[in-house]
C-alpha cells in the first residue's frame, strides 16, 4: 500500500480549557514545517524543545514545546510533530488554522489510528480494535457535525449551495444542450446570483473572524501616557509579571501582547508604549507603533493617572473611543488624597472605573465591565452565532477563491466550461463541510429551469 | 436440440447498438463468437432519431474508436450531415455529431458483422437463459434450439416485455413493427435478479414530399466535417465499407454532397390541442407505470411543465438518402393518432404532412444495473453480462459503450484475465459505468458531460490517447494502429515539454507562456506566437491536442491534481468475498449499502451515498490486515 502524500493536522488532546493542548501533526511535510514555524537547526527527534509558535504572518501565538519524530519511530510510522500548546482551546485552534494555510490538511476522524496501522505499526490482532477506534470517533465527530449543521451553519450553507447549483444548472444548460431552444444566455442572472453567493460565503467567512475572535481573543489595547501604569495593570490582569514595569515612564517602548480569558471571552491583551505629547525621538517610534496597534484594536483600556491632571491624547486615538468600545480608567486611587478627586472627562460618556493596578482594588469590577461589553461586541456580529472552524473555514476560503475567478470570468465572457469548472470547484469545497453533492441536485435544477428535450 | 457440442465462448442475445460491439469486440479478441438477434434485417437499427454523438456521446463514440469499436468508422462511412456542437466554445465541450442514413448504416454493420471471423450471426429469439448453478451455461430459442455459451450477454433494449402506447392503443413489441421478448423476463426473476419498468418515446415519421420546406429554416452540415473515428493511427486496410449507394469511397469527401435538417416550430394550436387531449395521452391516463427521461419529455410534459413558453422548436431530419422520411425530433408524444395528426398539421410547413409512422410511448422492462459489478458481470448469475437499455441508459452511444466493454468482459473471463475497467478520470465511457453499477439510475440514463468531475480532459480529440493503455492491454487494436497511437502520444508529450521549454522570440518568456497569453488571457493582445516551423508541419490533429493542453495548463492540472489525490484509494481493490454485515466498525448503514453494491475498489466505495471516510477508513484497514498486515513501505 502506498505511503500517504498529504501531511495531517489534528488537535489531539479534548477540545476544552485544560492545562496544555497538543496538535498533532503526521506525514511528509514535518520537517519542513517545524523549519517554517520555529526556525533554527533541525529539530533533532523525540526531544522537546521550548520554542515560540509564530504564525505564517509572523505573529506570536504562544509560546509552546514542541517534539519532532522521525518516522519510522513515530506513532503513525511517519514524520510527526506534537505541539504542546497552554491549554487554552482558543489558541490550540490558532495553532491548528496556521497549519491548514500551511498546507496540512485537517485530518479525518481516526486518520491517526489508520495511518499508524497502515504504517505498520501497529499488529493485526489489534486492527479490529484499531476499527472499533474510527468507529467510535468517527460517529462522535458526525454527531458534533451534525449538531452543527441542523444550526444556522447548516441553513446558511444550504442557502448558499442551492444558489451555486442554480448558477451551475444555468451555466451548464448552455455547455450540454447547445442544440436546444434555450433562452438567450443572461450572464446577468448568472452574475447576480454568483455575487449573493460569493457575498454569502465572505461572510460565512466572517464569522470565522468571530470564531477568530473567539480563539485569538478580542484585542485590547491598553493606551495612556507614560507612567500611568498601563503595564502593571497588564500585569495584574495576566497575574505575572510579563511586562517590564519601573516607576521611570517610558520603560515600553514596543508593546507586549497577553492572552487572558475573561468569563466566557479570550482576550489579547497589548500593553503599548506611552502617548506623550512631547516624545524623544525613541519615544516617538513606540508611540507610532501604539497609533497603529490603536487603529486595529477592538476594545480600549484608557489608563489615567488619577494623581495627575488630565492629558491630551492624539486625535486619530479620542476619535475611536465610544461608550461600547472603551473603559477609562483612573489608576493610582490608592495614591489618592481624600478631597483630591481626579479631573473630569472630555467626554463625559465614556464609562469609568477607579482602580488600583498596585493592590488589585476595582479589578473585579474591570472585569465585569469588560465582560459586558464582550458580550455587546458579539452581539454586535450578527443576531445568530456561527463559529465555524479552521476545518470549515479552509473550505469556505478555496470556495471563495473559485467563486472570485468564476465572478471575473463571467464578467469577462470568459470560456463557459472554465467557469463551470470554478464553480465545480467551490460547489466541491462546500460539499467538504456538508457533505458530498451529487451532480444530480445540479441537473434537478437545470431540467426544472430549462425546457429541455428534442 | 442443442445446436452446439462446445460452447460458445460468447453468446451475445441482440443485435443492437449493444449487441454489435459486444459481438464484434469479442470476435475480434478472437474468441468463439454467437451473435442471435429476432430479426436479422433490424440489426443496428437506430429505433429513434437518426443521429449519433451530440454532446457527451460524441466523445464517447470517440473513446468507442480508441476501444476499437465500431460505431464511429460506422458513423463516418454512412453519415449524410456532420456538424461539430459548441464549436465556439472550448475544445473540452465540442461535440461531433452526424445524421445517418439509417438503412445505410444497417447495411455495413450487418456486412461487416458477416466478414467478421469467429463470429456466427444467427436469426432465433432467445426465450430464456440455461443456468447450472449459479452460472449460466446457454440459451433456449423460439426454433427449440439451445445454444450453450460459456458467458453471455443480454442485450435486449427495449424488447423485454416491450409495450408500446398509442393513447389508450397497446400492442406489445420493443418497437413499431417488431416482437415483444416476453418470456425472458421470467429467467432472470428465476435466477433473482430484481427487474423494474422504464418508459421513453418516438416522434411520428412524416413523408417529405407531403412537407413545405419553404417555411423552415435550413441547418446545413458544416463545410469541413469533423469525423469520428481516427485516422492518423490507421492503415487503410483497417478500414471497409459497403458499397450500398454506390458513391461511398475511403477518402469520400463527407463535405460535399450533405443533407439538410430542417427547423420549425409548434404554435398556439398545438398547445391547445395537447392540453385539451391531455387526458387521452397514455402517459397523462395512468396507462404507463415506467419512468420516462426528464431531458426527453414528451410534447405533452413540454406545454404542462413549461406552460408559459409559447412555442418549442421542432427539427425535421431526414432518415436517409434513400428514402423520404423524415423524423420530427421534438415531438414525441403518446397522444392518441387522431391528435397526432391534428398536431402536426398545426405546424408550419407540416399543415398537409403525410405520417408514415406514428409516434408512440414504449415501456421495457430494465435490470437496475447495481445489480451488476463493473465488468458488467451479473453479481447474481456468473458469466451472465449485460449491455444496454436493460442496464437502465438511452441512447446508441451508451448502449454500443456497454456493449464493448461487455464484449471484452466476456472474453476476459472466458480466459480468467482481469476485466477492463475504465476510471472515472479517463473517459466517459468510465463515468457511464461507474455511475451505473455504483448509484443506479431512476430514468432512463443519459450521459451528459457535467456527470464527468474531469470533464476538460476528455476532449474528444484525446479519446486514443486517454484509453491506448486499455488497448494495449486487452488487444483491442491492431499492433499497427497501437504503434502509431504510441508514437503519437510520444510526439504530444515531446511537443508540450519543446513549448514549454523553449523561449519564445521576442521576449514573450517560453511558447508555452505566450501561447496561454493568446489564448486564455484577458488583455486585448491575442496574438499567437510564431511557433517552429518543425511543429507547424506536425498533423492537425497533433497540433490541436498539444496546444490544447498547452494553453489550458492550469486547469488540467487542478484536474490531474484532483485525479492524483484520489488514486491511493482509487488503487486499492476490496477482495470480493468480504461480507460487509461482519466488519467491526462499519455503521450498518454504511454495510448494508456495501454489500447491495458490492464494489470493487475502495475509491467505488467511497461513491456510494451514505458511505463516510470513516467507512473506507475502516475498510482500508481490514483490507490490509486481511492481505497480511504489513505495509511494503
Amino acid at each position: 500500500m502506498s505511503r500517504p502524500t498529504d501531511t495531517i493536522a489534528a488537535l489531539a488532546t479534548p477540545v476544552g480549557t485544560s492545562a496544555i493542548a497538543v496538535v498533532r501533526v503526521s506525514g511528509p511535510d514535518c520537517m519542513e514545517l517545524a523549519k517554517a514555524i520555529f526556525g533554527g537547526p533541525p529539530l533533532p527527534p523525540r526531544i522537546a524543545r521550548h520554542s515560540d509558535y509564530r504564525d505564517v504572518n509572523g505573529c506570536l501565538l504562544d509560546d509552546v514545546l514542541v517534539t519532532f519524530f522521525h518516522g519510522p519511530r513515530s506513532y503513525t510510522g511517519e514524520d510527526s510533530l506534537e505541539i504542546a500548546s497552554h491549554g487554552n482551546p482558543f489558541i490550540a485552534q490558532s495553532i491548528l488554522t496556521d497549519l491548514l494555510a500551511r498546507g496540512c490538511r485537517a485530518a479525518e476522524a481516526g486518520e491517526f489510528t489508520r495511518r499508524a496501522f497502515l504504517g505498520g505499526k501497529m499488529d493485526l490482532p489489534q486492527a479490529e480494535a484499531v476499527m472499533d477506534l474510527i468507529h467510535a470517533r468517527s460517529e462522535r465527530a458526525l454527531a458534533a457535525a451534525n449538531q452543527q449543521l441542523r444550526g444556522s451553519l447548516g441553513r446558511h450553507l444550504g442557502d448558499l449551495t442551492e444558489g451555486l447549483l442554480l448558477v451551475l444548472a444555468r451555466v451548464e444548460a448552455y455547455i450540454d444542450f447547445p442544440d436546444e431552444d434555450l433562452p438567450a444566455e443572461d450572464r446577468r442572472i448568472v452574475l447576480d446570483e454568483l455575487s449573493r453567493v460569493l457575498h454569502g460565503t465572505s461572510r460565512l467567512l466572517a464569522t470565522h473572524h468571530y470564531g477568530e475572535l473567539l480563539r485569538d481573543g478580542i484585542k485590547t489595547v491598553i493606551i495612556g501616557e507614560p507612567n500611568a501604569g498601563k503595564s502593571s495593570l497588564l500585569n495584574r490582569l495576566v497575574g505575572r509579571d510579563r511586562a517590564l514595569v519601573s516607576a521611570e515612564p517610558g520603560t515600553t517602548r514596543d508593546f507586549i501582547e497577553e492572552r487572558i480569558i475573561l468569563g466566557p471571552h479570550c482576550l489579547r491583551l497589548i500593553d503599548t508604549a506611552g502617548l506623550n505629547p512631547t516624545p524623544a525621538a525613541l519615544e516617538r517610534l513606540g508611540m507610532d507603533k501604539t497609533l497603529e496597534r490603536a487603529a486595529e484594536a477592538d476594545l480600549f483600556l484608557w489608563v489615567l493617572d488619577a494623581t495627575r491632571p488630565l492629558p491630551t491624547l492624539p486625535n486619530s486615538v479620542t476619535g475611536r473611543l465610544t461608550p461600547s468600545n472603551t473603559i477609562v480608567l483612573f489608576n493610582k486611587v490608592d495614591l489618592l488624597t481624600p478631597g483630591n478627586a481626579h479631573a473630569p472627562l472630555p467626554s463625559p460618556t465614556l464609562p469609568t472605573l477607579q482602580i488600583s493596578a498596585l493592590t488589585g482594588d476595582g479589578l473585579t469590577e474591570l472585569t465585569d465591565s469588560v465582560v459586558r461589553l464582550a458580550d455587546a461586541f458579539r452581539q454586535g456580529q450578527g443576531d445568530e452565532i456561527i463559529a465555524i472552524n479552521s476545518r470549515h473555514a479552509d473550505a469556505l476560503r478555496r470556495a471563495r477563491e473559485c467563486l472570485e475567478t468564476a465572478r471575473q470570468k463571467v464578467a469577462e465572457n470568459g470560456a463557459v466550461e472554465l467557469l463551470a469548472s470554478d464553480l465545480r470547484g467551490a460547489l466541491d469545497a462546500f460539499g467538504e463541510i456538508a457533505g458530498k453533492i451529487d451532480n444530480e441536485r445540479m441537473l434537478d435544477h437545470l431540467f426544472k429551469t430549462f425546457c429541455i428535450g428534442k | 436440440m442443442i445446436y452446439n457440442q462446445a460452447p460458445f465462448d460468447v453468446i451475445v442475445c441482440g443485435a443492437g447498438h449493444a449487441g454489435c460491439e459486444a459481438a464484434l469486440a469479442a470476435a475480434r479478441m478472437g474468441a468463439s463468437t454467437l451473435l442471435l438477434t429476432g430479426n436479422i434485417d433490424t440489426i443496428a437499427q437506430m429505433s429513434c432519431n437518426p443521429a449519433i454523438g451530440g454532446q457527451a456521446k460524441g466523445q464517447m463514440v470517440r473513446e468507442i474508436d480508441a476501444l476499437g469499436g465500431e460505431m464511429a468508422i460506422n458513423t463516418d462511412l454512412t453519415a449524410i450531415q456532420f456538424r461539430l456542437l459548441n464549436e465556439s466554445k472550448g475544445p473540452a465541450v465540442q461535440s461531433p455529431r452526424a445524421q445517418c442514413d439509417k438503412k445505410a448504416y444497417q447495411f455495413r454493420l450487418k456486412h461487416t458483422l458477416e466478414l467478421q471471423p469467429n463470429l456466427q450471426v444467427f436469426q432465433a429469439t432467445v426465450t430464456g437463459l440455461v443456468f447450472t448453478g449459479q452460472k449460466v451455461t446457454g440459451v433456449r430459442t423460439n426454433l427449440d434450439i439451445e445454444f450453450s455459451g460459456t458467458t453471455v450477454v443480454v442485450t435486449t433494449g427495449t424488447f423485454l416485455r416491450g409495450l408500446m402506447h398509442i393513447g389508450q392503443n397497446k400492442n406489445e413489441g420493443g418497437r413499431m413493427g417488431d416482437f415483444s421478448a416476453k418470456t425472458l423476463s421470467a429467467s432472470f426473476l428465476e435466477a433473482g435478479i430484481e427487474l423494474r419498468r422504464l418508459k421513453t418515446g418516438t416522434p411520428p415519421r412524416l413523408l417529405g414530399r407531403s412537407l413545405d420546406f419553404s417555411k423552415m429554416e435550413e441547418q446545413r452540415g458544416d463545410t469541413s466535417p469533423t469525423r469520428f473515428a481516427f485516422y492518423d493511427s490507421r492503415d487503410p486496410e483497417d478500414l471497409f465499407h459497403v458499397e450500398h449507394t454506390g458513391e461511398q469511397r475511403i477518402g469520400w469527401h463527407h463535405a460535399t454532397n450533405q443533407v439538410s435538417c430542417w427547423m420549425t416550430h409548434t404554435t398556439a394550436e398545438t398547445a391547445r390541442l395537447v392540453r385539451e387531449n391531455l387526458h387521452k395521452s397514455a402517459m397523462y391516463s395512468g396507462e404507463i407505470e415506467g419512468v420516462g427521461p426528464r431531458y426527453c419529455p414528451s410534447i405533452e410534459d413540454k406545454f404542462v411543465r413549461f406552460a408559459d413558453k409559447p412555442r418549442h422548436l421542432l427539427f425535421l431530419e431526414p432518415e436517409g438518402r434513400s428514402t423520404n422520411e423524415y423524423y420530427v425530433n421534438g415531438l414525441s408524444t403518446s397522444l392518441p393518432f387522431d391528435i397526432q395528426v391534428k398536431m402536426v398539421h398545426s405546424v408550419p410547413g407540416l399543415e398537409k404532412a403525410q405520417l408514415l409512422r406514428p409516434a408512440y410511448a414504449v415501456e421495457y422492462d430494465f435490470a437496475p444495473p447495481t445489480q451488476l459489478f463493473p465488468s458488467l458481470e451479473s453479481k447474481k448469475v456468473e458469466n451472465l453480462f449485460f449491455a444496454g437499455q436493460i442496464n437502465g441508459t438511452s441512447g446508441y452511444e451508451e448502449a454500443a459503450s456497454q456493449g464493448l466493454l461487455a464484449g471484452v468482459n466476456a472474453v476476459n473471463k472466458v480466459r480468467g484475465e482481469p476485466p477492463l475497467i475504465i476510471g472515472r478520470h479517463e473517459g466517459y465511457i468510465g463515468v457511464l459505468i461507474d455511475d451505473l453499477v455504483t448509484k443506479g439510475t431512476n430514468e432512463p440514463y443519459r450521459m451528459f458531460t457535467s456527470r464527468a468531475e474531469y470533464r476538460l480532459l476528455f476532449n474528444h480529440g484525446s479519446a486514443e490517447l486517454r484509453l491506448l493503455h486499455h488497448a494495449k492491454a486487452h488487444g483491442l487494436v491492431s499492433p499497427s494502429r497501437l504503434a502509431r497511437m504510441e508514437e503519437s502520444k510520444r510526439q504530444i508529450e515531446h511537443w508540450i515539454g519543446f513549448l514549454e521549454n523553449h523561449k519564445a522570440p521576442a521576449g514573450q518568456g517560453t511558447f508555452g507562456d505566450a501561447i496561454r497569453r493568446a489564448v486564455t488571457g484577458t488583455n486585448s493582445t491575442h496574438v499567437m506566437p510564431v511557433l517552429p516551423a518543425e511543429f507547424i508541419t506536425q498533423p492537425e490533429a497533433l497540433r490541436q491536442e498539444v496546444l490544447y493542453r498547452v494553453s489550458h495548463s492550469g486547469y488540467l492540472s487542478r484536474e490531474q491534481r484532483q485525479i492524483d489525490k484520489l488514486s491511493e484509494i482509487e488503487k486499492i481493490k476490496i477482495p470480493p468475498h468480504i461480507d460487509f454485515l461482519q466488519v467491526r466498525g462499519l455503521r450498518k448503514e454504511s454495510a448494508l449499502k456495501l454489500s447491495e453494491i458490492r464494489p470493487y475498489t475502495l475509491g467505488q466505495a467511497s461513491r456510494i451515498s451514505g458511505v463516510n471516510p470513516a467507512d473506507i477508513s475502516v475498510l482500508m484497514v481490514l483490507i490490509e490486515a486481511s492481505r497480511g498486515g504489513r505495509a511494503d513501505a
